[in-house]
């Protein structure tokens, strides 16, 4: 029995220990927006937030995450400006990363309001996009950091401020 | 089977049906002119009972919500929303009240296949048709409640408007009694919209996926779940044919919680050869048990198979002027080699890639009532249902393939063989399975792009005139593995050849004398299934061609462009032809021209850098995209490292009814061209690809992204496709402009930078 916080609501998971967190998610409480994709760690699709750090969920395993805050895309509520920036930027093609950009993107946004071009190209090299909207994903993120301390609070509306600090 | 063609929908010739049913508006096509002259009644009576097969149809309901209902597959390109605005546009809708839906297989729905960067150019006439029949019926209906004549009416904003007076589409489908044919000669008359009363095509928009796809709710195949599924894992055999479990030993798996066992698969269909599912309660415990199987095979004769075999066989069969089939035989080749005086001879290389669309393929699939359902993403339904028939013993219309979200096509998923494993599990255990490939399984089941081998001729006479061009390209081929009918037969009648594998290789340079062999390879055709990759064909020989004619005008000592220039005369065959390619070679010039202003073309860049160009006419002659794309390179010459600046593209699609749609999938496909020329490519080796996740297989990432600056050329000419053309002119232009940064010829796809070093001038 493992025991976390999944979107502010406290769930018990008794999926095997070594479990990757990814497929607890999904396959036991449902929420398929976080996705699998290389199950290496290696192409961020399946990105979630741990105690507001973003984790690779698919090389986690559930154990590891006992009475942690786990957010998942589901967990932004459509309240986070990265989406609407997402929307306006008309950023997904196939969509099926676009859950793990925003999640690491707003990771980032979360510790660092106002990233520089680097800053955001380092943080989210790690976010494979095989239709390659790479340079979206970009200016969207651009866009909300110039928009610049709304996003701190915006960015998690149900926990408290200190969390949506981030882990800095 | 329907006729595998572009041009099938276009020219069928089916009636539209508009009637009002159950208190909304509904209109779709006619099966076919036959059955419409079965049917006794009108077009309420065919609706209602569902006698219509639309790839498309439409419904308006008493709110006044415009229903876009689609048979095509969504994996990026945001099909649905270039569609459902050609059909709106000529409604005279308003946008806010569109909706689309992606439907089902059923047979009856008519040939499905999303590919080769068809879907606008197939459906702009019969969309536009289809929507002006349906503004026809609202306008007579329209008319009757206001009181007035129908030719004073005209419609906008989902209105009927008839000067003062005007009545919502909501109103009109809630009163209005519409029982409608028109026929396909009375649909024929109605011509598109002109360009300037265009109310939504080629305006901006938002596409419709797009919200879904921002906060996880849009739903992928790999997120189906049916009650009381077994979660599978398919266990790959070494080879893709002709291996046979000998015996499997689960005792290490039986220790994995939750395992339910593993099935031998027999598949009637020959899909899968030699294949073991695993099943377990979750998809984790089948991903372990997999792992801690043991299976014993008698191996296909594949097995040791490397990719430097296949490629030598392609090195012989290209250099072989006698193999293969003729698909260009212009003037005569090889009296223009005899009377050569001078002649350049190139090979050109390009190595297995994999597809790796970021959603693993997978399948859903449940038995109920005598009905395989199968649940997936994927773009050629109408191919493999009767290949799931067969592996099933089940008859055609008792197979019904669920359409969802595509995480990536790309070509992988107009393959449908990973719903073969997923159903004959299903039917082996007599539950629902959902069985997903892991990226490894899904890399080493991959129809990956073949390794091609081209080689080059060129001829001059004596006073340095270019007489002609001799071009042979050998590779698996697609269309040879998954639909050999579709094949048609070369122009020396010496055998048929696959069109998607040599289209490129028929340009639209005038040359005097210009032969293309298409040659199969036979290894790389046994060794794995050859698949359908982003741009196919021209994904390789774009690169020899473009690569080549670089070389030419470099021997000539003439600028790169100005020759591609002297040979785009538009003459003869290049003319070109109304409505789809007129203009013909003519719009290539003009398109080479801008591009060379954009770019900056000619002028003084730091030591190490370079500009190179490459044209392209993807994705085929009769549906020609007109681009250009000028790379900005440096290369350090120490490493042989190559870094691209920005990459300049133009293209002429005709109409672009979509805008921000084709600026979202040209970024794509120029970028997948980037990636496919510097980061990718695999290699077989025993049988199988050596790279099957991202700890080796590279593509690129945003910290290599190159600054991209695209246009479109603006017209109002026939729009033709835009997802896969991007992608062609890419390498051969960064080839050429690491060329003209370092002067290393590099002819091998993807560059590595040992190549660089190697071909560097000493
Ligand atoms: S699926 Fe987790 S990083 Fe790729
Ligand atoms: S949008 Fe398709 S992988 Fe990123």
């Amino acid at each position: 029995m493992i025991e976390f916080l999944l979107n502010g609501k406290k769930i018990t998971s008794d999926a095997e220990a070594d479990t990757p967190l990814l497929w607890v998610i999904r396959d036991e409480f449902g929420l398929k927006g976080t996705k699998f994709g290389c199950g290496i760690a290696m192409c961020g699709a399946c990105t979630v937030h741990l105690n507001g750090s973003p984790v690779r969920s698919c090389s986690l395993p559930v154990s590891v995450v006992a009475n942690a805050d786990i957010r998942t895309i589901e967990g932004l509520e459509d309240q986070h400006p990265l989406q609407k920036a997402w929307i306006e930027h008309q950023v997904p093609q196939c969509g099926y990363c676009q859950s793990g950009q925003i999640m690491q993107a707003s990771a980032l946004l979360a510790t660092n309001a106002n990233p520089s071009e680097d800053e955001i190209v380092a943080y989210m090299s790690g976010n494979l996009c095989r239709c390659m909207t790479y340079s979206r994903i970009k200016a969207a993120i651009q866009d909300v950091a110039t928009q610049s301390d709304s996003v701190v609070q915006i960015y998690n509306p149900k926990t408290e401020a200190k969390r949506t600090q981030g882990v800095s | 089977m329907t006729k595998f063609s572009k041009d099938t929908f276009e020219k069928s010739r089916r009636s539209f049906l508009i009637g009002s049913i159950g208190g909304g508006l509904m209109m779709a096509f006619a099966p076919s002119i036959n059955a419409l002259e079965v049917a006794s009644g009108g077009a309420v009576k065919q609706l209602t009972d569902k006698l219509f097969s639309p790839t498309v149809w439409f419904e308006i309901d008493t709110n006044g919500m415009i229903l876009v209902n689609i048979a095509r597959a969504e994996m990026g390109q945001h099909v649905g929303t270039a569609i459902a605005r050609i059909v709106a546009d000529e409604l005279g809708a308003d946008w806010q009240n569109v909706e689309i839906k992606h439907v089902d297989t059923d047979p009856k729905w008519g040939y499905m296949v999303t590919g080769g960067s068809w879907s606008v150019f197939q459906t702009y006439v019969p969309m536009s048709q289809a929507g002006a029949a349906g503004r026809t019926a609202l306008i007579e209906a329209g008319a009757k409640l206001l009181g007035v004549n129908p030719q004073d009416c005209k419609t906008e904003n989902s209105m009927v408007v008839a000067g003062n007076k005007s009545v919502s589409f909501a109103d009109v489908v809630k009163n209005g009694k519409i029982d409608r044919v028109f026929s396909a000669d009375e649909l024929a008359k109605f011509q598109p919209k002109n360009p300037e009363s265009r109310q939504l095509i080629a305006k901006p928009s938002k596409a419709l996926d797009i919200p879904a796809k921002t906060n996880g709710s849009a739903k992928y195949g790999i997120d189906v779940e049916l009650e009381n599924m077994v979660y599978a894992r398919p266990i790959i055999p070494p080879t893709r044919h002709g291996c046979v479990v000998r015996s499997v030993d689960d005792s290490a798996a039986k220790k994995v919680k939750g395992y339910q066992g593993y099935k031998i698969l027999k598949d009637p269909s020959d899909t899968v050869q030699g294949w073991v599912s695993v099943l377990a309660d979750s998809y984790y415990g089948a991903v372990k048990a997999g792992n801690a199987l043991q299976v014993d095979y008698d191996l296909g004769e594949t097995a040791n198979v490397s990719e430097q075999d296949i490629i030598a066989v392609g090195e012989t069969l290209a250099k072989d002027k006698t193999s293969g089939t003729l698909v260009v035989d212009e003037g005569n080749v090889a009296k223009a080699a005899e009377s050569a005086k001078t002649s350049l001879e190139s090979i050109y290389r390009t190595s297995s890639v994999l597809h790796f669309a970021l959603e693993p393929v997978n399948a859903a699939v449940e038995i109920i009532d005598g009905v395989c359902h199968v649940h997936c993403g994927n773009q050629w339904q109408s191919l493999f249902l009767p290949v799931v028939a067969k592996a099933m013993g089940m008859a055609e219309d008792k197979i019904i393939i669920h359409q969802y979200y595509l995480g990536g096509g790309f070509g992988r998923r107009l393959m449908g063989d990973y719903m073969i494993p997923a159903a004959l599990t299903a039917q082996a255990i007599g539950k629902p399975v959902k069985l997903v490939f892991t990226r490894e399984d899904d890399s080493r089941f991959d129809s990956v792009r073949s390794p091609s081998v081209q080689q080059m001729n060129a001829y001059w006479d004596a006073d340095e005139k270019l007489l002609g061009i001799e071009h042979g390209a050998a590779a698996g081929w697609p269309t040879l593995a998954v639909a050999p009918g579709f094949m048609p037969e070369g122009v020396d009648k010496k055998g048929k050849y696959d069109p998607f594998s040599i289209s490129g290789a028929n340009h639209w340079y005038t040359l005097e004398n210009h032969r293309v062999r298409a040659i199969n390879n036979p290894l790389a055709q046994k060794t794995f299934v050859p698949g359908f990759l982003r741009a196919v064909g021209p994904g390789w020989t774009g690169w020899a061609v473009e690569s080549f004619m670089d070389e030419i005008a470099h021997k000539q000592n003439v600028d790169p462009i100005d020759f591609r220039l002297s040979l785009l005369d538009a003459s003869g065959k290049n003319a070109g032809a109304s409505p789809v390619s007129v203009g013909g070679a003519k719009r290539l010039a003009k398109v080479l021209a801008e591009i060379r202003e954009k770019a900056d073309w000619g002028r003084t860049l730091p030591k190490n850098q370079g500009l190179g160009i490459a044209i392209s006419a993807g994705q085929e002659r009769d549906m020609p995209t007109w681009g250009a794309c000028v790379a900005h390179v440096e290369v350090d010459p120490e490493t042989g490292a190559v870094k691209v600046h920005k990459l300049t593209g133009l293209l002429d699609c005709g109409t672009v009814v979509h805008p921000d749609g084709a600026l979202s999938q040209t970024e794509g496909s120029m970028l997948w061209g980037m990636s496919l020329a510097l980061f990718e490519g695999t290699a077989f080796e025993k049988g199988q690809v050596k790279d099957n996740n991202l700890n080796t297989y590279t593509p690129l990432r945003m910290n290599n992204l190159p600054i991209l600056d695209i246009n479109f050329v603006q017209n109002t000419e026939f729009p033709t496709g835009l997802g896969e053309p991007g992608l062609i002119a890419v390498a051969p232009a960064i080839a050429n402009a690491i060329f003209n940064a370092v002067g290393a010829r590099v002819r091998d796809l993807p560059i590595r930078p040992k190549a660089i070093l190697a071909a560097m001038p000493t």
